[in-house]
Protein backbone atom coordinates (compact mmCIF):
# COMPACT_ATOMS: atom_id res chain seq x y z
CA UNK A 1 0.00 0.00 0.00
CA UNK A 2 1.49 3.83 -0.81
CA UNK A 3 -0.66 6.63 0.33
CA UNK A 4 0.10 9.84 -1.69
CA UNK A 5 -0.59 12.68 1.13
CA UNK A 6 -1.95 15.88 -1.99
CA UNK A 7 -3.15 19.59 -0.62
CA UNK A 8 -6.70 18.01 -1.34
CA UNK A 9 -6.43 14.89 0.71
CA UNK A 10 -5.01 11.40 0.85
CA UNK A 11 -4.99 9.00 -1.53
CA UNK A 12 -4.09 5.41 -1.07
CA UNK A 13 -3.11 2.67 -3.79
CA UNK A 14 -3.23 -1.19 -3.68
CA UNK A 15 -0.30 -2.29 -5.96
CA UNK A 16 -0.77 -5.49 -7.81
CA UNK A 17 2.51 -6.79 -7.23
CA UNK A 18 1.53 -10.58 -8.58
CA UNK A 19 0.06 -8.72 -11.66
CA UNK A 20 2.49 -6.42 -12.77
CA UNK A 21 6.34 -7.12 -10.43
CA UNK A 22 8.07 -4.91 -12.53
CA UNK A 23 6.27 -2.14 -12.48
CA UNK A 24 5.25 -2.21 -8.93
CA UNK A 25 9.16 -2.36 -8.15
CA UNK A 26 9.83 0.33 -10.50
CA UNK A 27 7.35 2.32 -8.72
CA UNK A 28 8.26 1.56 -5.09
CA UNK A 29 11.94 2.29 -5.59
CA UNK A 30 10.49 5.85 -6.00
CA UNK A 31 8.65 6.16 -3.76
CA UNK A 32 11.38 5.60 -1.16
CA UNK A 33 13.33 7.61 -2.71
CA UNK A 34 11.53 10.53 -2.07
CA UNK A 35 11.09 11.28 -5.69
CA UNK A 36 7.42 11.73 -6.14
CA UNK A 37 7.38 14.18 -2.87
CA UNK A 38 6.32 17.62 -3.83
CA UNK A 39 5.69 16.76 -7.70
CA UNK A 40 2.63 17.47 -9.25
CA UNK A 41 -0.51 16.36 -11.07
CA UNK A 42 0.92 18.29 -13.85
CA UNK A 43 -1.75 16.82 -16.38
CA UNK A 44 -5.55 16.71 -15.61
CA UNK A 45 -8.16 15.76 -18.08
CA UNK A 46 -11.49 15.70 -16.77
CA UNK A 47 -13.42 12.16 -17.91
CA UNK A 48 -10.37 10.38 -18.95
CA UNK A 49 -7.23 10.80 -16.34
CA UNK A 50 -5.06 12.74 -13.82
CA UNK A 51 -1.16 12.39 -14.42
CA UNK A 52 1.88 13.33 -12.09
CA UNK A 53 4.69 12.24 -10.99
CA UNK A 54 7.46 13.91 -13.26
CA UNK A 55 6.95 17.59 -12.89
CA UNK A 56 8.03 19.86 -9.58
CA UNK A 57 5.39 22.83 -8.79
CA UNK A 58 7.67 24.73 -11.09
CA UNK A 59 6.91 22.34 -13.87
CA UNK A 60 9.96 21.65 -14.16
CA UNK A 61 10.99 17.97 -15.60
CA UNK A 62 12.27 15.80 -13.26
CA UNK A 63 15.27 13.18 -14.07
CA UNK A 64 14.27 9.37 -13.73
CA UNK A 65 16.05 6.14 -13.90
CA UNK A 66 15.88 3.96 -16.88
CA UNK A 67 12.56 2.71 -18.38
CA UNK A 68 10.83 0.00 -17.89
CA UNK A 69 9.11 -3.50 -19.91
CA UNK A 70 5.59 -2.61 -20.79
CA UNK A 71 3.25 -5.52 -18.47
CA UNK A 72 0.19 -4.36 -19.89
CA UNK A 73 -0.15 -7.83 -21.25
CA UNK A 74 -1.42 -9.25 -17.63
CA UNK A 75 -4.49 -7.93 -18.40
CA UNK A 76 -5.38 -5.71 -15.83
CA UNK A 77 -7.58 -3.04 -17.50
CA UNK A 78 -7.80 0.48 -17.21
CA UNK A 79 -10.83 0.39 -15.18
CA UNK A 80 -11.83 3.96 -13.33
CA UNK A 81 -9.59 3.85 -10.18
CA UNK A 82 -7.08 1.87 -11.20
CA UNK A 83 -3.64 3.29 -11.57
CA UNK A 84 -1.37 2.60 -14.97
CA UNK A 85 2.22 4.06 -15.88
CA UNK A 86 2.56 6.84 -18.40
CA UNK A 87 4.81 7.03 -21.27
CA UNK A 88 6.11 8.13 -25.02
CA UNK A 89 5.12 6.05 -28.35
CA UNK A 90 7.59 3.74 -27.35
CA UNK A 91 5.65 0.65 -25.42
CA UNK A 92 8.41 0.32 -23.13
CA UNK A 93 9.34 3.56 -21.92
CA UNK A 94 7.76 4.16 -18.56
CA UNK A 95 10.06 5.78 -15.56
CA UNK A 96 8.26 7.17 -13.20
CA UNK A 97 4.83 9.30 -14.34
CA UNK A 98 1.94 7.64 -14.20
CA UNK A 99 -1.93 8.35 -14.25
CA UNK A 100 -5.17 7.58 -12.45
CA UNK A 101 -8.03 6.82 -14.67
CA UNK A 102 -11.14 8.31 -13.55
CA UNK A 103 -13.30 6.62 -16.32
CA UNK A 104 -13.05 3.24 -17.96
CA UNK A 105 -10.74 3.85 -20.14
CA UNK A 106 -10.81 0.30 -22.44
CA UNK A 107 -8.79 1.80 -25.57
CA UNK A 108 -5.62 2.54 -23.40
CA UNK A 109 -5.65 -1.95 -22.30
CA UNK A 110 -3.24 -4.54 -23.97
CA UNK A 111 -4.68 -5.22 -27.26
CA UNK A 112 -1.15 -7.02 -29.32
CA UNK A 113 2.57 -6.74 -28.47
CA UNK A 114 2.57 -4.13 -31.32
CA UNK A 115 3.41 0.12 -30.91
CA UNK A 116 -0.57 0.61 -31.48
CA UNK A 117 -1.27 -2.09 -28.99
CA UNK A 118 0.64 -2.90 -26.42
CA UNK A 119 -1.43 -0.50 -24.01
CA UNK A 120 -0.98 1.36 -20.97
CA UNK A 121 0.25 -0.91 -17.49
CA UNK A 122 -2.17 -0.37 -14.72
CA UNK A 123 -0.36 -1.75 -11.48
CA UNK A 124 -2.59 -1.11 -8.80
CA UNK A 125 -5.95 0.61 -7.64
CA UNK A 126 -7.20 3.41 -5.75
CA UNK A 127 -8.74 1.71 -2.00
CA UNK A 128 -9.17 5.09 -0.29
CA UNK A 129 -9.86 8.80 -1.27
CA UNK A 130 -10.85 8.30 -4.86
CA UNK A 131 -13.08 11.13 -3.07
CA UNK A 132 -9.84 13.13 -3.39
CA UNK A 133 -9.38 12.17 -7.07
CA UNK A 134 -12.88 13.53 -7.96
CA UNK A 135 -12.11 16.33 -6.97
CA UNK A 136 -8.54 17.12 -8.46
CA UNK A 137 -10.03 15.71 -11.73
CA UNK A 138 -12.40 19.24 -11.99
CA UNK A 139 -10.02 21.60 -11.06
CA UNK A 140 -9.52 24.14 -13.49
CA UNK A 141 -6.96 23.67 -16.14
CA UNK A 142 -4.69 25.55 -18.69
CA UNK A 143 -1.86 25.78 -20.70
CA UNK A 144 2.00 26.07 -19.47
CA UNK A 145 4.10 26.28 -22.12
CA UNK A 146 4.20 23.08 -24.71
CA UNK A 147 1.90 21.23 -22.04
CA UNK A 148 -2.00 21.60 -22.21
CA UNK A 149 -4.17 20.34 -19.37
CA UNK A 150 -2.06 21.85 -16.57
CA UNK A 151 -3.98 22.84 -13.41
CA UNK A 152 -4.39 26.25 -12.84
CA UNK A 153 -3.40 25.78 -8.87
CA UNK A 154 -1.25 23.34 -8.50
CA UNK A 155 -2.32 20.01 -7.15
CA UNK A 156 0.90 18.61 -5.18
CA UNK A 157 1.83 15.51 -3.97
CA UNK A 158 3.62 16.51 -0.80
CA UNK A 159 4.47 13.18 0.27
CA UNK A 160 3.92 9.62 -0.87
CA UNK A 161 4.41 7.17 1.55
CA UNK A 162 4.56 3.36 2.00
CA UNK A 163 2.29 2.08 4.75
CA UNK B 1 -9.48 -7.36 -61.41
CA UNK B 2 -12.25 -6.60 -59.40
CA UNK B 3 -10.61 -5.10 -56.34
CA UNK B 4 -10.62 -1.57 -54.13
CA UNK B 5 -7.92 0.23 -52.55
CA UNK B 6 -8.01 1.91 -49.20
CA UNK B 7 -5.47 3.93 -47.12
CA UNK B 8 -5.34 7.13 -44.68
CA UNK B 9 -3.04 8.71 -42.20
CA UNK B 10 0.02 8.55 -44.19
CA UNK B 11 0.66 12.11 -43.15
CA UNK B 12 3.13 12.52 -45.88
CA UNK B 13 5.63 15.58 -45.49
CA UNK B 14 9.08 16.49 -47.42
CA UNK B 15 11.11 15.26 -44.25
CA UNK B 16 9.66 11.69 -44.08
CA UNK B 17 11.07 10.53 -47.49
CA UNK B 18 10.45 6.62 -46.89
CA UNK B 19 7.14 7.73 -46.67
CA UNK B 20 7.04 8.97 -49.53
CA UNK B 21 8.82 6.45 -51.08
CA UNK B 22 6.25 4.00 -50.26
CA UNK B 23 3.16 5.52 -51.60
CA UNK B 24 4.61 6.44 -54.68
CA UNK B 25 5.58 2.87 -55.11
CA UNK B 26 2.17 1.82 -54.35
CA UNK B 27 0.24 4.11 -56.54
CA UNK B 28 2.69 2.98 -59.53
CA UNK B 29 2.80 -0.91 -58.93
CA UNK B 30 -0.82 -1.79 -57.43
CA UNK B 31 -3.07 1.16 -57.67
CA UNK B 32 -3.29 1.30 -61.11
CA UNK B 33 -5.34 -2.08 -61.21
CA UNK B 34 -8.21 -1.13 -59.00
CA UNK B 35 -11.40 -0.15 -59.57
CA UNK B 36 -11.06 2.40 -57.04
CA UNK B 37 -8.78 4.42 -54.76
CA UNK B 38 -10.41 6.09 -51.53
CA UNK B 39 -7.79 8.31 -49.61
CA UNK B 40 -9.57 8.62 -46.14
CA UNK B 41 -7.96 11.92 -44.43
CA UNK B 42 -4.65 12.81 -43.40
CA UNK B 43 -2.61 12.11 -46.31
CA UNK B 44 -0.45 15.32 -45.19
CA UNK B 45 0.62 16.16 -42.03
CA UNK B 46 -0.17 19.83 -42.79
CA UNK B 47 -1.97 21.67 -45.07
CA UNK B 48 -1.45 25.50 -45.05
CA UNK B 49 -3.81 26.12 -48.28
CA UNK B 50 -3.51 25.01 -52.01
CA UNK B 51 -1.62 28.09 -52.52
CA UNK B 52 1.20 26.58 -50.53
CA UNK B 53 2.67 24.81 -54.05
CA UNK B 54 5.87 23.03 -53.27
CA UNK B 55 7.65 20.88 -55.28
CA UNK B 56 7.00 18.19 -52.92
CA UNK B 57 2.85 18.79 -52.91
CA UNK B 58 3.38 18.83 -56.86
CA UNK B 59 4.75 15.35 -57.70
CA UNK B 60 2.08 14.25 -55.04
CA UNK B 61 -0.77 15.24 -56.97
CA UNK B 62 0.81 14.00 -60.28
CA UNK B 63 1.45 10.91 -58.97
CA UNK B 64 -1.92 10.55 -57.86
CA UNK B 65 -3.29 12.09 -61.22
CA UNK B 66 -1.62 9.30 -63.04
CA UNK B 67 -3.23 6.79 -60.88
CA UNK B 68 -6.91 8.54 -62.02
CA UNK B 69 -6.40 7.66 -65.63
CA UNK B 70 -6.89 4.21 -64.43
CA UNK B 71 -9.55 3.95 -62.29
CA UNK B 72 -11.22 6.88 -59.67
CA UNK B 73 -9.58 8.34 -57.03
CA UNK B 74 -11.89 9.87 -53.95
CA UNK B 75 -10.24 11.93 -51.58
CA UNK B 76 -12.31 12.81 -47.85
CA UNK B 77 -10.79 15.43 -45.49
CA UNK B 78 -8.97 14.38 -42.39
CA UNK B 79 -8.12 16.33 -39.28
CA UNK B 80 -4.56 17.36 -40.78
CA UNK B 81 -5.60 18.29 -44.62
CA UNK B 82 -9.03 19.55 -43.97
CA UNK B 83 -7.99 22.83 -45.69
CA UNK B 84 -7.18 21.05 -49.08
CA UNK B 85 -9.78 22.77 -51.84
CA UNK B 86 -10.67 21.90 -55.18
CA UNK B 87 -7.26 23.49 -56.65
CA UNK B 88 -5.00 20.74 -55.42
CA UNK B 89 -7.63 17.95 -55.54
CA UNK B 90 -7.91 19.17 -58.99
CA UNK B 91 -4.27 18.54 -60.08
CA UNK B 92 -4.56 15.01 -58.35
CA UNK B 93 -7.40 14.08 -60.23
CA UNK B 94 -9.08 13.26 -56.98
CA UNK B 95 -12.83 13.76 -56.47
CA UNK B 96 -14.16 15.04 -52.82
CA UNK B 97 -16.02 13.17 -50.70
CA UNK B 98 -18.15 14.61 -48.00
CA UNK B 99 -17.45 13.00 -44.50
CA UNK B 100 -19.66 10.25 -43.77
CA UNK B 101 -20.01 9.06 -47.36
CA UNK B 102 -21.92 5.37 -47.85
CA UNK B 103 -20.47 3.87 -51.02
CA UNK B 104 -21.49 0.60 -52.66
CA UNK B 105 -18.33 -1.96 -52.45
CA UNK B 106 -19.24 -4.82 -54.16
CA UNK B 107 -22.95 -5.32 -53.09
CA UNK B 108 -22.16 -4.01 -48.92
CA UNK B 109 -23.09 -0.58 -48.57
CA UNK B 110 -20.14 0.66 -46.61
CA UNK B 111 -19.75 3.64 -44.97
CA UNK B 112 -16.60 5.58 -45.01
CA UNK B 113 -14.74 8.64 -43.01
CA UNK B 114 -12.00 9.61 -41.36
CA UNK B 115 -13.10 9.20 -37.77
CA UNK B 116 -12.10 11.97 -35.87
CA UNK B 117 -15.89 12.62 -35.49
CA UNK B 118 -16.29 9.22 -33.87
CA UNK B 119 -14.10 10.12 -30.84
CA UNK B 120 -16.20 12.15 -28.93
CA UNK B 121 -14.30 11.27 -25.56
CA UNK B 122 -11.75 13.94 -26.53
CA UNK B 123 -14.12 16.52 -25.53
CA UNK B 124 -11.50 19.70 -26.27
CA UNK B 125 -10.40 18.28 -29.56
CA UNK B 126 -13.98 18.58 -30.37
CA UNK B 127 -14.11 21.63 -29.49
CA UNK B 128 -11.32 22.74 -32.22
CA UNK B 129 -12.89 20.41 -34.70
CA UNK B 130 -16.21 22.28 -34.64
CA UNK B 131 -14.09 25.73 -34.82
CA UNK B 132 -11.92 24.74 -37.63
CA UNK B 133 -14.75 23.16 -39.93
CA UNK B 134 -16.85 25.59 -39.65
CA UNK B 135 -17.66 28.67 -41.76
CA UNK B 136 -15.51 31.31 -40.25
CA UNK B 137 -12.29 29.68 -39.00
CA UNK B 138 -11.14 27.89 -42.24
CA UNK B 139 -11.84 30.71 -44.74
CA UNK B 140 -10.16 33.39 -41.91
CA UNK B 141 -6.79 31.03 -42.05
CA UNK B 142 -6.58 31.00 -45.48
CA UNK B 143 -6.99 34.43 -46.02
CA UNK B 144 -3.51 35.07 -44.08
CA UNK B 145 -0.83 35.61 -46.31
CA UNK B 146 1.26 32.60 -47.18
CA UNK B 147 4.33 33.77 -45.72
CA UNK B 148 2.54 34.06 -42.38
CA UNK B 149 0.42 30.73 -42.65
CA UNK B 150 4.52 28.88 -43.18
CA UNK B 151 5.74 30.52 -40.17
CA UNK B 152 2.31 29.21 -38.32
CA UNK B 153 2.95 25.72 -39.86
CA UNK B 154 6.92 25.74 -39.17
CA UNK B 155 6.35 26.96 -35.29
CA UNK B 156 3.51 24.15 -35.42
CA UNK B 157 6.19 21.52 -36.28
CA UNK B 158 8.48 22.73 -33.38
CA UNK B 159 5.53 22.62 -30.90
CA UNK B 160 4.55 19.30 -31.91
CA UNK B 161 8.07 17.66 -31.72
CA UNK B 162 8.46 19.13 -28.16
CA UNK B 163 5.11 18.14 -27.19
CA UNK B 164 6.06 13.83 -28.07
CA UNK B 165 9.12 14.35 -25.44
CA UNK B 166 5.76 14.54 -23.21
CA UNK B 167 4.15 11.10 -21.73
CA UNK B 168 1.16 9.62 -22.81
CA UNK B 169 -1.22 8.42 -22.75
CA UNK B 170 -4.00 10.27 -25.31
CA UNK B 171 -7.48 9.70 -25.91
CA UNK B 172 -7.22 8.17 -29.33
CA UNK B 173 -10.09 6.14 -29.89
CA UNK B 174 -13.37 6.41 -31.16
CA UNK B 175 -16.60 6.01 -28.65
CA UNK B 176 -18.06 2.76 -29.76
CA UNK B 177 -21.77 4.10 -29.21
CA UNK B 178 -21.03 7.08 -31.82
CA UNK B 179 -19.86 4.06 -33.96
CA UNK B 180 -22.69 2.54 -33.71
CA UNK B 181 -25.15 5.83 -34.03
CA UNK B 182 -23.52 6.36 -37.22
CA UNK B 183 -23.96 3.63 -38.52
CA UNK B 184 -27.48 2.80 -37.69
CA UNK B 185 -27.95 6.73 -39.40
CA UNK B 186 -26.43 5.44 -42.45
CA UNK B 187 -28.40 2.18 -42.19
CA UNK B 188 -25.31 0.39 -42.87
CA UNK B 189 -23.57 -2.58 -41.37
CA UNK B 190 -19.88 -2.06 -42.44
CA UNK B 191 -17.59 0.83 -41.12
CA UNK B 192 -14.24 2.11 -42.99
CA UNK B 193 -12.09 4.61 -41.45
CA UNK B 194 -9.01 6.05 -40.27
CA UNK B 195 -7.50 8.38 -37.62
CA UNK B 196 -6.87 6.10 -34.59
CA UNK B 197 -4.01 4.35 -36.15
CA UNK B 198 -4.98 1.44 -34.88
CA UNK B 199 -5.52 -0.93 -37.71
CA UNK B 200 -8.33 -3.94 -36.95
CA UNK B 201 -11.54 -5.64 -38.48
CA UNK B 202 -13.90 -5.18 -35.74
CA UNK B 203 -17.33 -7.29 -35.14
CA UNK B 204 -19.81 -5.55 -33.59
CA UNK B 205 -23.73 -5.81 -34.07
CA UNK B 206 -25.91 -2.66 -35.13
CA UNK B 207 -29.60 -2.64 -35.11
CA UNK B 208 -29.37 -6.69 -34.15
CA UNK B 209 -27.09 -7.76 -36.46
CA UNK B 210 -23.36 -8.62 -37.03
CA UNK B 211 -21.04 -5.49 -38.73
CA UNK B 212 -17.68 -4.84 -39.24
CA UNK B 213 -15.80 -1.93 -37.94
CA UNK B 214 -12.59 -1.59 -40.10
CA UNK B 215 -9.40 0.82 -39.32
CA UNK B 216 -7.09 1.40 -41.59
CA UNK B 217 -3.58 1.89 -40.04
CA UNK B 218 -1.14 4.88 -40.40
CA UNK B 219 2.03 4.88 -42.08
CA UNK B 220 4.49 6.27 -39.36
CA UNK B 221 6.34 2.76 -39.93
CA UNK B 222 5.06 0.74 -42.67
CA UNK B 223 2.41 1.32 -45.66
CA UNK B 224 -0.81 0.29 -44.28
CA UNK B 225 -3.70 -0.48 -47.27
CA UNK B 226 -6.67 -2.09 -47.00
CA UNK B 227 -7.73 -4.44 -50.12
CA UNK B 228 -11.61 -5.31 -50.37
CA UNK B 229 -12.51 -7.47 -53.02
CA UNK B 230 -16.03 -9.41 -53.52
CA UNK B 231 -14.44 -12.30 -51.68
CA UNK B 232 -12.36 -10.70 -48.65
CA UNK B 233 -11.11 -7.82 -46.66
CA UNK B 234 -7.35 -7.91 -45.95
CA UNK B 235 -5.30 -5.35 -44.06
CA UNK B 236 -2.03 -5.30 -46.31
CA UNK B 237 1.25 -3.92 -44.58
CA UNK B 238 4.11 -2.70 -47.54
CA UNK B 239 7.63 -2.68 -45.55
CA UNK B 240 9.31 0.82 -45.92
CA UNK B 241 12.37 0.80 -48.90
CA UNK B 242 11.32 -2.09 -50.86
Amino acid sequence: MVTFKTNFGDITLELFEDKAPKTVENFLSYVKDGFYDNTIFHRVIEGFMIQGGGFTVDMDQKDTKDTIENEANNGVANEKGTIAMARTNDPHSATAQFFINVNNNDFLNHTSESVNGWGYCAFGKVTEGMDVVEKIKSVKTGSHGYHQDVPVEPVIIEKAIIA
Amino acid sequence: MSLTYFIADLHLSADRPDITECLLNFLSRDAKQADALYVLGDLFEVWIGDDDITPFNTAIAAAFHEVSQHCPVYFMHGNRDFAIREAWLKKAGMSLLKEQTVVDLYGTPTLLTHGDELCTRDVAYQKFRKKSRGWWWPRLMLALPLWYRRRVAENGRKESKEKQKGLKPEIMDVTPLEVEKAMQRHGVQRLIHGHTHRPNIHSLTVNGKPATRIVLGDWYDQGSILKVSPKEVMLQHNKFNQ
